[in-house]
């Protein structure tokens, strides 16, 4: 499943990365790595909420497209 | 005296300004780095017979240089060569935090480690063995409250200290294999890790090196080595981290369940900005007015007396009076403004809540390709640019700032509202759709504007977006207070000392040659006349009209009174004789007063900058019989769109550089002049 898929309130392990944009490297600097447990709390417009441990990450669904989850 | 240099380093939202803000109190300054429009703090603080130069690097969650902030952090590392780096870890997202940290030793040079926030780990359940920390990285580690200030002095005897012993962080251990390919790019025994590994990664001559170690770790070499950190970094947080498992819903959560809601999340910003619009317009306004007449009521006229004592001539004491005291009135005005705006700024900022204003609105704005963030300053805008364009510089990038700076001057704000109600009602049976259509006709330029500049200067990067939002914290009013004086004193050095030389030209200019009496006679009526044939096809080419424009680049609404001495040809009128007592009297009475009306703008409803004060009937008959509605109309719109403030072009100056303001100027003037010029000639048009 694709993150962007993923339901409100739904906890979900990162299983891969497939994005090859340099902005990848920062998603990953940011705590969304694999083997990471992610919930995601919000969605508003394109852009998902993500709760990474103790911190709150927002992406939006385009990158979010490209990390693969269960 | 012994001078140390201290870079601090750390991911955003950890806490690092405040930080900072405890270490230097109020000798910190703001400014760009060089070439960037990155911000730049820098403070210093005298402690035991030392200087410690405090440089604030971008924060950042990788020294990677991948954006604008982490080439800066990684150059400052490396070529800036600073005495000792001051790491900020926030204790509740040290896994994350730890990545930094690695790559920070990579450097090889003096670290301390700034443990923030550890009362905020507390309560999730984060419980950290400092001293491990410290023992395994050989690193200093001291618990701070970025919040509170806690623990921050005593920071200062530890970089002291580390700096006198030079004590060095362990060196740091990849795996074996890992290990021999960085010494085989090894040329100098002190080159430090960061180096190595930059150069196995990227330089050409280590092509072959990298084949090999793809070939023998089966994945590219950069992946190698970001998977080592990453390791090291994680295999750190285990053995430094305890986890109790804490049931408590936190504050964080409980407010972005309100603040962040599907449907109430967006008509509570609203709100939000509502009450901040009000509070910093109608707070400030009648301080405003208060300095004004301080300023040209009691200390102009006593300047003149002094000058007059002195045996000074006529032209030189209204020199002083009008062009220089009247200059650093002209800039104190701006004083309450920004100072308001800054702090509801800063506290919307320090509390979390402009990051979530970025995710809030960025379903709206992304689709005219601005960051959610933008929404602030634009309407802010319609307050007044000058502060707004100050705002822009809560936008992370550099392309997001630029163009927010090009859109805030179209946002019409009551400067214009004070010149267009006075021609709309004195020519249109409608004025309040002919103001409001003004209003719309900004915002659509300023649109275009972006859309042209996206298509052009901006355009190509594809715009993600990622961002982290910090869990609400509650900052103390020293920090507040203590950022509204570093923005204002930056205001006052770089915006103000150009405001003030600008109104000193256009002084000189109404006022040269020396002696005269009336506009017609002076400078500015020959420019005025010169420029003249240029508002031709604009219906403007009265040169009364063309001159009035020229005091008006101090602010829009002083067409009015410029238009009045210059049609009416009425020389200034004699001033009643000057008391001090009695001046000094009336301006405490004034003061009070000011504070009284702050306090009633604030319960009423409406904001008072929209309420407009009637202007004097002589000048409206003038206006009457020299003006046809298509020239009218055709002036409004010019002026709408002209930047004809000097405090805007002189916060656009210092926010995106002398090129971009000057540019704008330029492009603001075609714009105002195709739009005034289209609205003449369609007026007449269509009423034929």
């Amino acid at each position: 499943m694709k993150l962007e898929e993923v339901e409100l309130g739904q906890e979900v392990v990162i299983v891969d990365l497939s994005g090859k944009e340099e902005v990848f490297k920062k998603v990953e600097a940011m705590g969304l790595r694999r083997g990471r447990r992610v919930a995601l709390l919000q969605k508003v417009g394109r852009n998902l909420l993500l709760k990474v441990n103790n911190s709150r990450v927002v992406i939006s669904k385009d990158l979010a497209r490209h990390i693969e989850v269960q | 005296m012994k001078r140390i240099t201290l870079a601090l380093a750390g991911n955003p939202n950890v806490g690092k300004t405040s930080i900072l803000n405890h270490l230097a109190g109020t000798s910190l300054k703001v400014g760009n780095w060089p070439g960037a429009t990155v911000e730049k703090k820098e403070g210093r603080v005298e402690f035991m017979g030392y200087e410690i130069i405090l440089i604030d690097l971008p924060g950042v969650y990788t020294l990677e240089p991948l954006s604008e902030e982490e080439w800066i952090a990684y150059r400052f590392l490396t070529e800036g060569k600073p005495d000792l780096v001051l790491n900020v870890v926030e204790a509740s997202n040290i896994e994350r935090d730890l990545l930094l940290t690695v790559e920070l030793l990579e450097h090889e040079m003096p670290v301390l480690i700034a443990l923030n926030m550890v009362d905020e780990a507390q309560k999730l359940g984060v419980e950290i063995k400092d001293r491990w920390l410290s023992e395994l990285l050989g690193v200093r580690v001291v618990r701070t409250n970025g919040r509170t200030g806690e623990g921050v002095r005593a920071l200062l005897q530890h970089i002291i200290e580390v700096y006198n012993l030079k004590e060095k962080p362990k060196p740091l251990h990849y795996s074996k294999e890992l290990e021999e390919f960085l010494q085989r790019v090894r040329e100098k025994d002190n080159e430090p890790k960061a180096t190595l590994i930059r150069k196995l990664l990227q330089e050409e001559r280590f092509r072959s090196l990298r084949e090999e170690i793809k070939r023998s770790f089966g994945k590219e070499a950069y992946e190698v080595v970001k998977d080592e950190r990453y390791a090291k970094a994680h295999g750190l947080f285990r053995e430094v981290v305890e986890r109790r498992s804490v049931s408590s819903r936190d504050i964080t959560e409980a407010l972005d369940g309100i603040l962040l809601h599907p449907t109430f999340g967006i008509p509570l910003f609203f709100l939000l900005m509502f009450l901040i619009f009000k509070v910093s317009f109608d707070l400030s306004k009648p301080f405003m007015d208060w300095l004004d007449g301080f300023i040209n009521k009691l200390i102009a006229p006593l300047t003149g007396l002094l000058l007059t004592a002195l045996g000074a001539g006529e032209w030189l004491k209204r020199f002083f009076e009008e062009a220089v005291i009247g200059g650093v009135g002209f800039v104190l005005t701006f004083v309450p403004l920004i100072a308001v705006i800054y702090f509801l700024l800063a506290l919307m900022e320090f509390s979390g809540y402009l990051p979530r204003v970025a995710f809030l609105m960025d379903r709206f704005m992304h689709r005219l390709g601005l960051h959610g963030k933008s929404l602030v300053p634009l309407l802010l805008g319609f307050g007044c640019n000058v502060p707004a364009i100050v705002a822009t510089r809560t936008l992370e990038t550099k392309r997001d700032k630029l163009l927010v700076i090009a859109m805030v001057p179209f946002m019409s704000c009551p400067a214009r509202l004070v010149v267009f109600s006075f021609f709309a009602v004195l020519f249109f049976k409608n004025p309040a759709v002919v103001i409001f259509s003004l209003y719309l006709l900004g915002i659509l330029v300023a649109f275009i504007t972006a859309i042209i500049l996206r298509k052009t200067a901006f355009g190509g990067s594809l715009y993600h977006f990622v961002m982290e939002l910090p869990p609400y914290r509650l900052p103390t009013l020293r920090l507040l207070f203590r950022t509204v004086w570093v923005y204002v004193k930056d205001f006052l050095y770089r915006a103000g000392t150009l405001i003030f030389s600008a109104s000193v030209v256009i002084w000189l200019a109404l006022s040269l040659p020396p002696g005269v009496k009336r506009p017609s006679e002076s400078l500015a009526g020959y420019v005025g006349r010169a420029i003249a044939p240029v508002f031709e096809p604009l219906g403007l080419s009265d040169w009364r009209i063309t001159t009035s424009l020229i005091p008006a680049f101090l602010a829009r609404e002083i067409v009015l009174s410029s238009m009045g001495t210059i049609y009416s040809a009425e020389v200034k009128e004699e001033e009643k004789p000057f008391e001090l007592s009695e001046a000094l009297k009336e301006q405490v009475l004034a003061f009070g007063k000011a504070i009284r009306s702050a306090l009633i703008n604030i319960l009423s409803p409406v904001p008072s900058a929209f309420k407009v004060e009637e202007e004097e009937g002589s000048l409206k008959a003038v206006v009457a019989q020299a003006l046809s509605p298509p020239q009218a109309l055709a002036f409004m719109v010019f002026l709408l769109l002209y930047t004809s403030c000097l405090g805007t072009v002189a916060v656009m100056w210092r926010e995106a550089g002398k090129k971009f303001a000057l540019l704008f100027l330029l492009y603001s003037f075609l714009v105002a002049w195709l739009a005034g010029f289209l609205t003449y000639r369609g007026f007449i048009l269509w009423s034929m």
